[in-house]
């Protein structure tokens, strides 16, 4: 395993473990507040530190796991559900079937996908899940067509002909032969980009404020934004966040460009 | 006809054909988003009348003025056909009762000169990054990865916080006196103005993909039989490299202005600047809905027309995608 993958791989599980930690802690953010120990620094009491209000800021990192790895992994299945069925039968198949699926990604995929989502939220209102849900109908355009020019390429490969003269039908040539065994690396790597593509939708909506998770719920986006210019503050209140994010998204992308380098699917 | 003007009519018509085709996809995009647009608002709980103060007195009237009553086809056909016309309604809640165009306009073209010049920058980038790196072990490829990965409002974030805080210690060191841009980003200045443009370049991982995907091309073309043949002749393997990068980095251009137009929505609220990217936020907030679709078929267009633009450009510089239209 190459260093760099070795590195993505860790970062994204040291992520994966305090999005746990967080479920099974359940920090309680309102009762955290104490004014009384407002912007002190690291130690003992708290490992990174307080925040303004007297929050210790290693906990509110750790929670605002929950507020992109859950929804991320929702917003995964939406784009799963939307782009496979529909890239699956029009690659497999081609012909008119393919010209409208086709048409239908490059539709979607002309809002752009942030816009896509800020209108969702005006819409159907500021919710985790209509922001989810946004993501990933924004995202399947790109996971459909990655998947679509894939199966193109192989539906007349010699061992999709060999699996059809064996009477294999046509549902396990598609799902298992050729989503699975040779399109699933390039789906994990997709998953692992809208993974990274909902961190930053995430921490974005957080730092600019209106939209996504508001205080106190801690965002490591809103946590930058109402940590920085505090006088006298603590330092690693909005460093620790700023970190996390940049850190996150480089694991994100060096474990999809590894995955990326695999021999199969 | 001389079998020389024979075979220039016919790539003539070849040409013509693409570039029909090409804009027919364009045209039938636009409609398909502005039907997703109309879907969307369609679908939703409640409507426009709900935002305004006296609503439900008004209800019966404004219904029918504004085509609520009608089925989703009617809606449809009626937006695009008012669309036509140059009108996609008046703004409800951000600036009541004015033309949505009037307000899309000024906005989108201040708007255009940011997106631009990043996407212009982005391209030199990864050029001149593309050239010196394509096919060699190099750490400036780890370097661009590291910073290029930032989401653009933390690397606006950083910059803006390093230049201030730079500033205030060499004014309080007496060392400089008050710079005109002090205290960015609250107010407006060419180098707010350069920093959106930076940023939008290289933020949320662009100069990354922009970097590989051209240093892929270049790879590639450098490994190709014709580049070869043209070494062997003695010919000048740059002007192949240069002229067959042509088609690659305009459709590299064009699919990265969606990603861009977000980018420029995050960059305009964080370093208040009050283009349609800030405008469309604002529209979306107060569930100005009319105003948020009129600003959301621009961005559209804008994807759009910058797809058709760079399959033009590559239909025109590459006779063989002519007979795949």
């Amino acid at each position: 395993m190459r260093t760099s993958a070795m590195v993505g791989a860790g970062i994204l599980a040291a992520v994966v473990l305090a999005w746990f930690v967080s479920l099974v802690v359940g920090f309680d953010v309102v009762a955290d507040v104490d004014h009384t120990q407002a912007n002190l620094g690291p130690g003992g009491h708290a490992w990174l530190g307080t925040d303004h209000m007297g929050r210790d800021v290693f906990w509110r990192l750790v929670t605002a796991s929950e507020a992109f790895v859950g929804p991320s992994l929702a917003a995964g299945v939406v784009a799963l559900a939307v782009a496979l069925p529909a890239a699956g039968i029009a690659g497999y198949r081609g012909g008119l079937a393919a010209q409208a699926v086709r048409y239908l990604f490059t539709v979607l995929g002309s809002v752009p996908r942030f816009v896509l989502v800020l209108l969702a939220c005006a819409i159907y209102g500021n919710e985790t899940v209509v922001i989810a849900v946004a993501a990933g109908v924004a995202y399947a355009p790109a996971l459909g067509e990655a998947v679509y020019t894939r199966l193109e390429a192989l539906r007349t490969a010699d061992f999709v002909d060999a699996a059809r003269a064996h009477g294999v039908s046509p549902a396990s040539i598609l799902w298992y032969h050729l989503l699975w065994v040779s399109c699933r690396r390039l789906i994990g790597r997709h998953l692992l980009y809208l993974f990274g593509y909902y961190l930053l939708l995430e921490t974005t909506l957080g730092y600019i404020g209106d939209f996504g998770v508001e205080e106190p719920a801690p965002s490591w986006g809103n946590m930058l934004a109402f940590e920085f210019g505090i006088p006298d503050g603590n330092v690693l209140a909005w460093m620790a966040p700023a970190l996390a994010i940049w850190i996150t998204i480089l694991g994100t992308v060096l474990t999809a460009s590894n995955l990326a380098e695999g021999r199969r699917g | 006809m001389s079998g020389g003007s024979a075979e220039d009519a016919v790539a003539a018509g070849r040409l013509v054909r693409a570039l029909v085709l090409r804009t027919g996809w364009f045209l039938a995009t636009l409609l398909g988003a502005a039907f997703l647009l109309q879907a969307l608002l369609w679908a939703a709980p409640g409507d426009p009348i709900d935002l305004l103060p006296n609503g439900e007195e008004l209800r019966a009237d404004l219904e029918e003025e504004w085509g609520l009553d009608q089925p989703l086809p009617l809606r449809f056909a009626g937006f695009v056909s008012r669309g036509l016309q140059g009108d996609l309604g008046n703004s409800l809640t951000v600036r009541p009762g004015a033309s949505v165009v009037e307000l899309v306009k000024p906005a989108a073209a201040r708007s255009f000169r940011l997106l631009l010049p990043a996407l212009l920058l982005g391209m030199s980038l990864a050029l001149v990054l593309g050239r010196l790196t394509a096919g060699r072990q190099s750490a400036l490829r780890r370097l661009v990865e590291v910073l290029s990965v930032a989401p653009v409002f933390l690397l606006a974030y950083v910059i803006v916080i390093g230049l201030n805080d730079v500033t205030f210690h060499a004014m309080q060191s007496g060392w400089i006196s008050r710079p005109d841009w002090f205290a960015l980003p609250d107010q407006a200045s060419s180098l707010r103005t350069a920093i959106a443009i930076a940023v939008l370049a290289v933020g949320s991982s662009s100069l990354t993909e922009l970097h590989a995907a051209t240093e892929n091309e270049i790879v590639q073309i450098r490994e190709s039989g014709y580049v070869e043949a043209a070494i062997a002749r003695g010919g000048s393997p740059e002007k192949h490299e240069a002229w067959n990068l042509i088609p690659p980095l305009s459709s590299l251009a064009s699919s990265r202005v969606t990603f861009m137009v977000g980018g420029l929505i995050i960059l305009e609220k964080v370093l208040l600047m009050n283009g349609a990217g800030a405008l469309l936020w604002e529209a979306c907030l107060r569930r100005d809905y009319n105003l948020a679709m009129g600003l959301t078929l621009c961005a559209a267009l804008v994807v759009c027309g910058a797809r058709l633009l760079g399959d033009v450009v590559r239909v025109v510089v590459d006779p063989r995608l002519r007979s795949q239209a």
